[in-house]
């Protein structure tokens, strides 16, 4: 049981009345999926942002003022993100908001932007970066978009087949945050002077994949990209060994870790993962205060990568809440997100920029492959920052 | 040619866990005419408790199974004797709502346990496919499909031969003739859940090590089974093997042919598709009862 | 002193109120509704509104299952076609409000007549069945004809605009919400006063007697389905215009069970018992945090516990009323008020 999960959850205020605050604390929301169908993710994300938002507190807080995180787990639910977002907005006020899924960023991002809340989610999802028409959404990494184009951009220069071009293939889920990247990398496949040869949609639940997958065989790609979570692509990948599939597969942040190839065991082997923030325990300097905090408290469960994201998040919104100074409210903290210029997280992440043209706060991920059962950095690459990519 | 026929055998070999769980579905309809939409959460039951022995307890793999099929038995004598066994008489609805409702608590009851997230399952038949006339198969479909095939033939022998069987039989077909002769119908809803619950629970277990891992999305297979049950008929064994087969060649030649046409999405939706149709034209299903059937 | 029921004329017999109190019970109601806007803070009068928008939902589909004895699980199949066609209507084509909501309904009656034809060869189990089936085929549809429903990604709602005021907050929705909520429970409550509605029990009590007696089955079924599906064509159109987006994630299955629900526990045949379920199942989650977050100073462990003790405790009330109050909490109102009415006589 995740004892220690528990005792973080201290912090959690479920959906309760918040209490009258102080006029001297800084008052965050947190949308969060413990339960929902994306929680084997979202667990270890909430509970880092929890720790780290203690241990801030611990040590003074930001200019002398408490972080007061409301944090709620809203399962996945769209309509109950809704109902959350309008507790956040009337009855906590809160100045910045550290949401998850793209399925209620994207439902939700009308409504921040009319009401002027900073928005930091999880969910990498292009067309959160162009600030005409998303001014207050923001997410810390390469956003899913990048992520496709920089795959693509490996296997065209990984290919040593001269005799014809790379066969690549999408495998995504039948929700917003599945086909979030899909429109960007059909266009850079043909940019790139690749094949795209097969999409196959998969439901966002499923028990097995190979009627898809022996569509995809017809196809016979070299390359898929597979966007859906961890569960699934691990029953994709066991479906793919079945059928003897010699594709190599790259896959997204949430469908990739320390996780997958514990559940897809042997099938994992050799699949290559985006990760926009390093892997748990990597040696970076931003790292030590995640061990230091683990080695104090009682043994950590959550080794997982996706507890570094959650971490470097609020590494990044808390230097954008000190930066606001004395103007701690939804603008003002848009504002000071905007003057991160190649700002350091310790190593955890490339550099985060965000200006008021461009929300895209890295074109850089790196890519680790699955090496008898750990993860192993290959390296980290980069596509251009495009103009028109803006928003897609 | 031999893409269509991959999508048959693996179609069929999927059908296995179907039929497996639709057995179970099959055997409380038959005996309590009871539509048991929990089937699905005693199957997660199974899976969640073997991993728990396992993982948990450091129990050997063969022991947690036997461990969890007792587990099982005991759920489904307590689900029967508190919450079934009020509601003899009631109306169909309440009947069908008290089962939804035993799903939400059993699913809430595991995730109160183990959590949300995907846990990973011991593996129990090896990830090398097993070759069907050069067609690569799962094998741990293959053992739930064989295991439809002995249970079938088990159940056709107990139904026809042993008195439990016939006593059974006849509690289905009228309770108060049944009582009259002797027969403990109390004992026979009982045993009836028991074996429901027992075979839901090897389904889980089969899912699961080929899965690898196990959350949440495991209950989904109970309204699957609902289609599978009808089409085979609803009280009818032999039925539920032939439907879970169809139903599972059904969705497989439909998610191969037609879920590139439509953009994914028609494998979940053809069985219910299946479902209306059936029901409008023979709604006792292939081999189910023709009885007084109640229609208008 | 009154003793019992005991009427003299078909009008007395007719009456919906036989005494004054309750007549003044209403009115106190409905000057406690007009100002409760201004009493709650936002997050309590989004919940106050997801009741007005329940009860609308609940009353169509005890007018089904309760009243005319069809059992449908489809019924979130039909808010989504309700809230869809007020996406399209309010915010592609732009209409007002009170145009919008009643073709909404319209359009949803229909598509409910449509599955409603399966009801005229199948009963019980197997209507319900069918029903199931019904809900996800409409899921499917909804999440694939991109063009009419946006497909995943849903559609947004505007604000109702009356004339120059744009009914956009919480505060003023709840004035729409509530109007249609006490239009629906009236229109209900005399629908059991007129002819149609008592073919629709005879229906539900024995079909072939009505029949028999001359009632119109086919006709009868297909307008308790078009009923129906007009209340909750109109509670899913109030749903767009609260929610301001809907997405196919708005209407999954445990929707169509929780309206089940709440007619069960409500009282199935009984429009005041689709009000008190429809007031129980929405607070009834409410409650449970609010006790939550009270208990959460003795253990913080059942904190994380939260989502999951939420849905069993749903699942087990369903199990509890089932086999202690099947007739539901209308029932037991109904008791409690007769013991006060002739107390301390004992009937």
């Amino acid at each position: 049981m995740q004892r220690v999960l528990a005792r973080s959850l201290v912090v959690v205020a479920v959906l309760g009345l918040s209490a009258v605050s102080a006029a001297a604390q800084i008052k965050i929301g947190g949308l969060f999926d413990l339960t929902g169908v994306t929680s084997e993710v979202g667990k270890a994300f909430a509970q880092a942002v929890i720790d780290h938002v203690g241990l801030l507190n611990e040590q003074g807080g930001i200019n002398g003022q408490r972080i007061e995180l409301s944090a709620v787990d809203y399962g996945y639910k769209i309509p109950q993100a809704v109902a959350t977002y309008k507790k956040f907005k009337d009855d906590d006020k809160v100045i910045l908001i550290n949401g998850w899924g793209t399925g209620d960023t994207e439902a939700l991002k009308e409504f921040v932007s009319k009401d002027q809340i900073p928005y930091i989610s999880a969910s990498y999802s292009g067309h959160l970066t162009d600030p005409t028409k998303t001014p207050y959404n923001f997410f810390v990494g390469a956003s899913y978009s990048d992520q496709i184009r920089i795959f693509l951009q490996y296997a065209k220069e990984s290919w040593k087949d001269a005799s014809r071009k790379p066969r690549v293939a999408f495998i995504y889920s039948d929700n917003p945050y599945g086909k979030a990247p899909i429109g960007a990398g059909r266009q850079y496949v043909k940019e790139l002077g690749l094949e795209l040869v097969d999409e196959e949609v998969v439901p966002p639940s499923f028990q097995d994949s190979t009627s898809q997958l022996l569509n995809l065989q017809k196809a016979n790609p070299d390359f898929a990209y597979v966007n859906t979570t961890t569960s699934w692509v691990a029953l994709i990948l066991r479906d793919a060994q079945k059928l003897g599939l010699k594709t190599k597969f790259g896959i997204n942040p949430y469908g990739c870790g320390e996780l997958l190839p514990k559940v897809a065991k042997e099938a994992a082997e050799g699949t290559l993962c985006m990760m926009p923030n390093v892997a748990y325990g990597e040696n970076v300097p931003g790292m030590k205060a995640i061990l230091d905090l683990h080695k104090a408290k009682a043994p950590q469960v959550n080794t997982d990568n996706l507890y570094v994201r959650g971490w470097v998040y609020v590494t990044v919104w808390s230097e954008a809440v000190k930066r606001a100074g004395g103007e701690l409210t939804g603008p003002g903290v848009k504002k000071a997100l905007e003057s991160l210029r190649n700002f350091d997280t310790g190593g955890l992440t490339p550099p985060i920029s965000y200006t008021a043209e461009d929300h895209r706060p890295t074109t850089r991920c790196a890519i680790y492959e699955v090496k008898a059962g750990k993860m192993a950095r290959v390296g980290e690459y980069e596509v251009p920052r495009k103009k028109e990519w803006l928003g897609l | 040619m031999s893409f269509f026929l991959q999508l048959v055998v693996n179609g069929v070999v999927v059908g296995g866990i179907y039929a497996l769980v639709a057995l179970g579905f099959v055997l409380i309809y038959k005996s309590s005419r009871v539509i048991n939409f929990a089937q699905g959460e005693f199957l997660m039951m199974g899976a969640y408790v073997s991993l728990a022995l396992i993982v948990g307890a450091g129990v050997p793999a063969l022991p947690a199974f036997v461990l969890s099929l007792g587990f099982a038995v005991v759920l489904a004598l307590l689900v029967e004797r508190l919450v079934l066994r009020p509601l003899i008489g009631e109306p169909v609805i309440s009947v069908i709502m008290v089962t939804l409702g035993l799903a939400s608590v059993l699913r809430a009851g595991i995730q109160l346990c183990y959590g949300t997230d995907t846990r990973p399952f011991p593996e129990l038949f090896s990830a090398r496919p097993f070759l069907v006339g050069g067609i690569p198969v799962a094998r741990g479909y293959l053992w739930g499909f064989c295991l439809s095939g002995v249970l079938l033939a088990l159940f056709f022998l107990f139904f026809k031969l042993t008195t439990t069987g016939v006593a059974m039989r006849a509690t289905a077909l009228d309770q108060v003739a049944a009582l009259s002769m002797g027969v403990s119908v109390k004992r026979m809803f009982a045993l009836a859940w028991a074996i429901a619950a027992v075979v839901s629970a090897i389904g889980g277990i089969i899912l699961g090590s080929i899965r690898g891992g196990i959350d949440m999305g495991l209950g989904g297979i109970g309204f699957k089974v609902i289609p599978v049950a009808i089409l085979g008929g609803l009280d009818s064994v032999p039925g539920a093997i032939v439907g879970g087969l169809l139903i599972g060649v059904l969705e497989n030649l439909s998610g191969g042919y037609l879920d590139p046409l439509v953009g994914g999405g028609v494998k979940e939706v053809a069985p219910f598709v299946v479902l209306v149709m059936i029901l409008m034209v023979r709604p006792y299903g292939l081999f189910g009862t023709v009885e007084e059937l109640e229609r208008v | 002193m009154r003793c019992g029921g005991f009427r003299t004329t078909y009008v007395a017999d007719d009456q919906i109120f036989e005494t004054v109190y309750p007549k003044i019970g209403i009115a106190v109601l409905g000057l406690a509704l007009a100002v409760l806007p201004g009493l709650l803070t936002s997050y309590w009068l989004d919940v106050v509104n997801r009741i007005g928008i329940a009860i609308v939902g609940a009353v169509g589909l005890n007018i089904l299952t309760g009243f005319a004895g069809q059992i449908s699980i489809g019924h979130a199949a039909f808010l989504a076609v309700g809230g869809y066609a007020t996406a399209n209507l309010a915010g592609r084509e732009g209409w007002p409000f009170w145009l919008v909501l009643p073709v909404a309904g319209l359009v949803t009656a229909l598509v409910g007549m449509v599955f409603g034809v399966p009801s005229l060869r199948l009963k019980g189990l197997y209507l319900a069945m069918a029903t199931l089936a019904a809900h996800f085929i409409v899921e499917f549809t909804v999440q694939h004809w991109d063009g009419l429903t946006g497909g995943v990604a849903g559609m947004s709602v505007p604000p109702p605009r009356l004339g120059a005021l744009s009914l956009d907050t919480d505060a003023r929705l709840f004035y729409v919400i509530f109007a249609v909520v006490v239009g629906g429970v009236a229109f209900a409550t005399n629908l059991f006063r007129t002819r149609v509605g008592r073919a629709f029990v005879a229906i539900r009590d024995r079909d072939v007697s009505a029949e028999v007696l001359g009632v119109n089955i086919f006709r009868h079924k297909l307008l308790a389905f078009g009923v129906s599906s007009f209340y909750a064509g109109l509670a899913g159109g109030l749903l767009a215009y609260q929610a301001k987006i809907i997405t196919p994630e708005n209407f999954p299955i445990g929707v169509a069970i929780d309206y089940l629900a709440m007619i069960i526990i409500g009282g199935l045949g009984s429009v005041l018992g689709s009000v008190f379920g429809a007031v129980f199942m929405t607070l009834l989650p409410e409650v449970l945090r609010l006790g939550f977050t009270a208990l959460s100073g003795l253990s913080p462990k059942l904190i994380g516990a939260f989502a999951s003790i939420r849905e069993g405790v749903f699942g087990l009330l369903i199990i509890l009323f089932l086999i202690f109050e099947p007739d539901g909490l209308a029932a037991r109102w109904r008791t409690v008020k007769d013991y006060f009415r002739v107390w301390p006589f004992a009937y």
